[in-house]
């Protein structure tokens, strides 16, 4: 199993100018690592409309890479947005569950299907070639810079271990978060 | 039955820089969605549910691009918490068109009656979305004014569709 924070580390470590799109459980461990105008957390929003609104972002940004670090179960409230993935193919768009099988900032409740659900198989169920499953920190380190690199449509499944996250605060309101991010990819 | 002129709209959208429509077909918006397929300017987007229009619709915005979302009322009202969340929250000038299942049922006596219809105007007041009937006559001006009132507010606004296109 990989551990969420350690990971978080790593990827940061190998980002440059990508647009990170952070949600529920990953949104403040992001935040405590990069809080700027290209991070945006998907928290005041609607719970399983991080990725797609992630995906959105790709579409209309294609020459910037958007990176989505999903949760398992913000993904189960929205697989659809796996298939518009595969048709749409944003070659720009990464997108990251972070599989820890709970709810984590509810309370660690287990998400519908934990630990029998094959997030990889129904990403390429989808359409969706590029698709990686990562369980151990060589697997990782071996893949770490495909996430910001690699030809997307690409989904990488985390497998983490659970951690005890609570409900995320981000420093912004969502309208001054929106707009920040808004402003920052008119000026670039 | 009235029919809504679909080159008509979609000159429409091109008066407003409309760059995605995204959404879920549905018979009232059948023709639209098969005349855009067929238009390079204007690239469609359909979704698997409607509230994953509103979050990629969103994200399009935030990214620079002008989109507009296109759902039958029945995918409004399964898409409430993302239309919450992601366009009004994060306060999106978001034009929608909406077909209004129903429609002649409710309001021309039909007799048969569709809470696909009876839910929807009470929905749009409840959730502060302002709204205007199409009006084949009328749609460059009211898609117009939609979009001045989306942008005025930096929030969603409806234009509802009770006829089909053609």
């Amino acid at each position: 199993m990989l551990n969420k924070y350690t990971c978080l580390e790593k990827l940061h470590a190998v980002r440059t100018d990508e647009i990170v799109v952070s949600m529920m459980s990953n949104a403040m461990p992001w935040a405590a690592l990069s809080d700027g105008p290209l991070d945006f957390a998907s928290v005041d929003t609607s719970m399983g409309h991080g990725a797609d609104f992630a995906l959105g972002v790709a579409m209309a940004q294609p020459h910037r890479r958007v990176i989505a670090l999903n949760g398992d179960g913000s993904m189960l409230m929205c697989l659809g947005t796996l298939v518009t993935m595969a048709q749409y193919r944003a070659e720009n768009f990464t997108l990251i569950i972070l599989e820890n099988g709970t709810y984590e900032v509810t309370g660690s409740q287990p998400v519908p299907g934990a630990g029998t659900v094959d997030y990889a198989a129904i990403a390429r169920g989808a359409g969706i070639e590029n698709v990686c499953s990562l369980t151990n920190d060589s697997e990782f380190d071996a893949a770490l810079q495909q996430h910001v690199s690699g030809v997307g449509p690409q989904v990488f499944v985390w497998k983490i271990e659970p951690t005890d996250e609570g409900i995320p605060r981000p420093t912004l309101p969502i309208k001054e978060r929106t707009e920040r991010l808004r402003t920052a990819l008119q000026e670039t | 039955m009235n029919t809504l002129s679909t080159s008509a709209l979609i000159d429409a959208f091109r008066d407003q820089g409309v760059t995605h429509v995204v959404g879920v077909p549905d018979n009232g918006s059948r023709r639209l969605f098969e005349v855009l397929w067929e238009t390079d300017d204007i690239e469609v987007i359909l979704v698997s549910r409607e509230g994953e229009a509103f979050g990629l619709a969103t994200g399009l915005h935030v990214g620079g691009s002008t989109p507009l979302v296109v759902i039958q009322n029945t995918g409004l009202l399964e898409a409430g918490d993302a239309f919450r969340g992601t366009p009004y929250n994060m306060r999106i000038p978001l034009v929608m068109l909406i077909g209004y299942r129903g429609f002649g049922g409710h309001r021309e006596g039909g007799g048969r009656i569709d809470t696909a219809a009876t839910f929807l105007e009470p929905t749009l007041d409840a959730w502060r979305i302002p709204y205007v009937f199409a009006d084949p006559a009328d749609i460059k001006a009211q898609l117009s004014q939609a979009f001045d009132t989306a942008k005025s507010t930096s929030l969603p606004s409806a234009v509802l569709l009770t006829m089909h296109t053609e």
